[in-house]
Parts: structure tokens; sequence; C-alpha cells
């Protein structure tokens, strides 16, 4: 039975606009959970509709088998993260974290001992008597991270916990929350909008669009197969083009790639596709070499520039059927710009998606 | 060169600004029966003067009462309209704040004279009245503006996190919001009392027969008389105003809200 179960939520800022309609979602216990997407795309509604902060309009909120749609949100026993951290700027980093603790009218010589713990699991015991304005912005993010895990919630939510934090710093930051999350056992929904973030640190991703579910899985089966080219434009796959199905034989279809047959996985949300349908091929920069001249089994092209990425070179190509980012190692065979090079697709790892409905048998 | 330049012109520029009261401080000590610089002599009659002209002793006490009174309900009166439009957004958001800046952008005897007519019309009010609904009226904005400020600093998701910890809206409110809003609390406090308290042209009009504010009384008192005695009243002044000042600074750091 999952912990944490949205059923049919529905929510309008603006008359029948709504931002959510009719959005399910099932967290397990103990898992991470993400919601990714770009902005508007109704994560931070979900989230903030799980805290109490939303009423909806329709559907509902479970925990624990409860129902909490109707429960204000002082009594729901969830932990908050924010982006802006929003500590308490006149309480010490001890009250900060004790707050929760006091509200609950727990005695004192337990708060003591929860509060230094829990300074003690995000590393920062020896900074309780310090004011928020004293620490630096990870550290903040760490006292805020202690002050909502302190009171040991059903739910842990996260609001972009980490896009005020430097680029190298929320690397650091992205392992000590999945660690502490972790240990403590917490069912967690995190809403970012950066993908790699999501990948690194979810158990599951729910890649978000428009108030709609686009795909949910595993970070592993996200990136290597996006059901939707939303998807995989979010998840970065650097090319893309158009082609017409040739054939298609159960799991695989069949594209010309410069007038070679090449078979691909493909996906579609209404079925199988007929021949002659047109699909939208997606291959990321890594998937395919170079080779010189123009050899007959492959697609032509020229290089028009290249650019250094350490152990990288990535060349932009131009060819009949447009331009192709590729990366190559850049201890390979280097080709200037101006030489005519062959695409080689590495097919296995690209992927066909068809979307129109008039394109399916 | 350049910071000699700057130095020379700070003289001049502290030179104007000091000048004037110096020469007061000055001649409020000076024996001259008349107001002079330099002056000659020392004595502190003056001083003794101010406080045996009941005249003064009494419009102290009403300058007194009335800036606390008008101050402390504009401060009550500013405080929910200052949270509101920091923390909701409502079509009629810079509307309301340009009325309320109204009393700081129309010079005061516009606002005095309006006011006169207006109670006039309104019937018999006492005078304390009328001037403590004219102060209030004009703190008000000044109220608004620096609570907002401090507001402002605030990060409007502390309530949320309060909440999330179990607080309800309104302990949210007097655990989290209220304690970081003392300060400028205070600096609209400060603020607004020197204004009451150094209001000229609205009380001019406000005041009645027997009830009149110091400044004013300064100002009939000056129309008869020109001993030094008013310069005396004026060091007292500056120096209750600024140690005001300087205490509410020491204490609080008012500056980086006005």
């Amino acid at each position: 039975m999952p912990h944490l179960e949205i059923h049919d939520l529905t929510v309008s800022y603006e008359k029948n606009k709504p931002t959510l309609e009719r959005f399910s979602l099932e967290v397990e216990q103990g898992e991470l959970l993400s919601l990714l997407g770009p902005s508007g795309c109704g994560k931070t509604t979900t989230l903030r509709s799980v805290a109490g902060f939303i009423q909806p309009d329709a559907g509902q909120i479970v925990i624990n088998d409860r129902d909490y749609t109707h429960l204000p949100p002082n009594r729901r026993d969830i932990g908050l993260v924010f982006q802006s951290y929003a500590l308490f700027p006149h309480l010490t980093v001890f009250y900060n974290v004790a707050f929760g603790l006091r509200m609950r009218r727990i005695p004192k010589d337990e708060i003591y001992s929860r509060v230094t713990n829990a300074l003690e699991m995000v590393g920062l015991e020896a900074f309780a008597d310090r004011r928020p304005a004293q620490l630096s912005g990870g550290q903040q993010q760490r006292v805020a991270l202690a002050r909502a895990t302190v009171i040991e919630p059903q739910v842990l939510l996260l609001d972009e916990p980490l896009s005020n934090l430097d680029a190298r710093l929320r690397v650091d930051m992205r392992q000590e929350i999945r660690r502490l999350q972790q240990q403590l056992g917490i069912t967690t929904l995190y809403v970012t909008h950066d993908q790699v973030e999501a990948m690194s640190i979810s158990d599951r991703v729910v890649v978000m669009n428009q108030g709609e579910i686009e795909q949910i899985g595993t970070p592993e089966s996200i990136f290597a197969a996006p059901e939707t080219v939303f998807v995989a434009d979010f998840m970065g796959f650097d090319n893309r083009f158009k082609a017409e199905v040739a054939s298609v034989q159960g799991s695989k279809l069949t594209v010309n790639w410069g007038g070679a047959p090449i078979e691909l996985r493909w996906h579609s949300k209404f079925g199988s596709p007929r021949p002659g349908a047109g699909a939208e091929i997606f291959f990321r920069a890594d998937n395919a070499s170079l080779s010189a001249g123009s050899e007959a089994s492959g697609l032509a092209g020229y290089v028009i520039l290249h650019t250094f990425h350490g152990n990288e070179l990535r060349y932009l190509v131009e060819t009949d059927i447009g331009e192709f980012s590729i990366m190559q190692d850049s201890a390979s065979q280097r080709f200037e710009p101006g030489t005519t090079v062959t695409v080689q697709p590495h097919t296995q790892k690209w992927i066909a998606i068809i979307e129109e409905t008039e394109e399916y048998a | 060169m350049v910071s000699r330049w700057m130095y020379l012109s700070l003289v001049i520029l502290y030179g104007f600004l000091l000048g004037p009261f110096i020469i007061i401080f000055m001649a409020s000590f000076g024996a001259n029966a008349t107001m002079a610089f330099p002056p000659q002599g020392f004595t502190l009659d003056w001083f003794t003067n101010v406080f045996e002209t009941s005249q003064f002793i009494d419009s102290f006490w009403i300058s007194l009462q009335l800036a606390l009174l008008s101050t402390i309900v504009s401060l009550i009166m500013g405080m929910p309209v200052a949270y509101a439009l920091t923390r909701f957004q409502f079509a009629w958001a810079g509307m309301v704040e340009t009325v309320f800046s109204a009393p700081i952008l129309v010079p005061g005897l516009v606002i005095g004279f309006a006011m006169l007519n207006f109670f006039v019309l309104l019937g018999d009010m006492h005078v304390m009245t009328g001037l403590f609904i004219g102060h209030t009226a004009i703190l008000f904005p000044y109220s608004v503006r620096v609570i907002s400020a401090s507001l402002r600093n605030l990060d409007p998701y502390v309530e949320d996190a309060a909440v999330s910890l179990g607080a309800n809206r309104l302990r949210g409110f007097l655990l989290v919001v209220l304690p970081n809003m003392q300060a400028g609390i205070a600096a609209a406090f400060v603020l607004g009392f020197i204004t009451s308290f150094n209001n000229v042209p609205v009380s001019l009009f406000l005041s009645g027969p027997g009830v009149t504010t110091l400044p004013v009384s300064m100002l009939s008192y000056l129309e008869y008389y020109f001993d030094p005695t008013i310069a005396a009243l004026s060091t007292l002044l500056v120096i209750f105003t600024v140690l005001l000042v300087q205490t509410a600074e020491r204490i609080l750091g008012l500056s980086q809200f006005v």
C-alpha cells in the first residue's frame, strides 16, 4: 500500500483554467519521488496541496491510509523545505530546529536531545548558537533540513531546495539530502526543474508538463527510454529529426538513414504506427560516431565547427536532414571544419516517438 | 586633490547645516535682552524663563500627549495595511499605496486648511479631537511605509514554515513575523513621534483657544517677543530630539528603515 496517495486532484487559480486536473500519484513508504518539469507545470502546486496550503477544488490526499484533504496545514505532520530556506531570522539555529517540537509541547530535555541529534545528522552541532544570517547558504539549508526532519514527519516535501546554491555546493547537498532521507527512511516528494538533480537523487521521477504526468519511472528508464517528445526534449537528447516509418516489426520499426534502413526502438501512446507515419527520432550526441569521407552505409555531411570539452570534442555536422551535434573522443581522429564525414548511428540507443493520432494503423 | 575638495565641500555643507544651531545654542546663554550674536555675558535666565512660561509648559504636555497618542494609533492602523500590501497581491494595491502616500505628498498647509474646513462642516468638535485626527492622518503613511520596509526584509515563506511545523496562522504571526517587525515598528514610532511633535502647518489650523501645540505656541510667542527664551527652548528641543533618535539608533539600528 502506498504511503502517500493523491487521487484526482483538481486545483485552479483561475476559473475554468485548472493548473491540475484529476492528477493522481502514489508514493511508496520511504521512497524519494521527484516531480520534474518546467516552471508552471504544476509541480509546486502539487507539493503545496500535499502540505495543505492550497485547498483543492476536488480530489483527495491520503497519507498512511488517513484522509488529509481537509486537515489544516499545521496539523498535517509534514516537513517542508523551501528554496529560500525560510529560517526564522530572530532565532538561533537551535531554536529554529526546536520550533516544531516546542509547538508539539515536547518536554524540554527531550527537545534538547532531539535537536542536538538532528544537528549532528547535518554536521552543524557546533553552530547551535548562531543566527541564520551568520551561516552560509549551504549551512542554512542544512538547518532547514534538520528543522523539517526533527519532528519525524509522515512526509518530507522539498521545494527546489538547491536552486539558491552555487553549482558545486549543489552536488554536495544533493548527496547529503539523499543520505539523510535514506537514513531516516522518510517518504519524500522532491520538486525540481533540474533533470540532472532529479536523476541523481530519486528512486522514481515524475516528468510533468502542463499539469499532466508525461512519464513516470526510475531515473534509468526515463533517461534511456523517454516515451514522449516532451520528455525526450527535457531529458537532454541533443539531436532530433523527423522521419517516415518504413515498416514496423513488433518492438522495432525501420526508418531510412542516408539511403540505408536502420532499426529503432519506438514508443507511442496509441499503439502500433502504420507504415508512412511520421516519427520523431531522438539521439544523444555520444550515440553516433563520425568516419572520414562519404560512405554508402550512413548519412554524409560536413563539419561546421568543433568545440573542446576535455575528454571529448563536440562536432556540429550539417547533413541533408538537419544539423547534428556529435561527441567524439578527443584522442581519436580530428575532423576540421569543412571536412566531409559520415555519421554512423548507434541505433540501439536511439528512440523513435510517434505522437500524432492519425499516424496509427 | 580630489579628497581636499571633498573635505572642503563637506565642511561647507556641515557649516550650513549646523551653523544656525550653533548660533541658537550660543544665543540661548547670552545676557542680551534680545537675540544677538555673538552673545554677551552668560546667563541661564532664559532657560528658567522657559519653565516659568505656562504657555510653553501647557503646550508641551499637549504636544507630548498628542504625539504619543497619534503615533500609537497610526501604528495600530498601519500594521495591518503594511502587512496586506506586502503579503497579498490584489488589484488595487498600487492605488491604495498612492492614496496612503497622499499626506506625505500634499503640502501640510493644504492638509491643515482642508481639515479645518472639513471639521467645521462636521460641526462642534473638541479641539484636541481635531488635532488627534489630523496628526494620526499625517503619520499613518509613515507607519505604513516604515513597517512595510521591515516586512519586505522578511522572507514571506517563514510563516508557511512556522505553520508546517505546527503553529496556527495567528501563532505563526506572533512567534515569527512580529518579532521580526519589532525594529520596524520602533523606527516608525520614533519617526512618527518626531513628525507629530514638530508639526506646525496642520497644528496651526487645528489649534484652538487654550489648546495649542508647542511649535505653534513658539511661533505665536515669536510674534510678540524677540528675547532668547525661544533660543533656550529650541536648544532644549534639539537635545531632546537628538537623544531620542540616538537612543533608538543605538538600540535598534534605525537607519536601515528610514
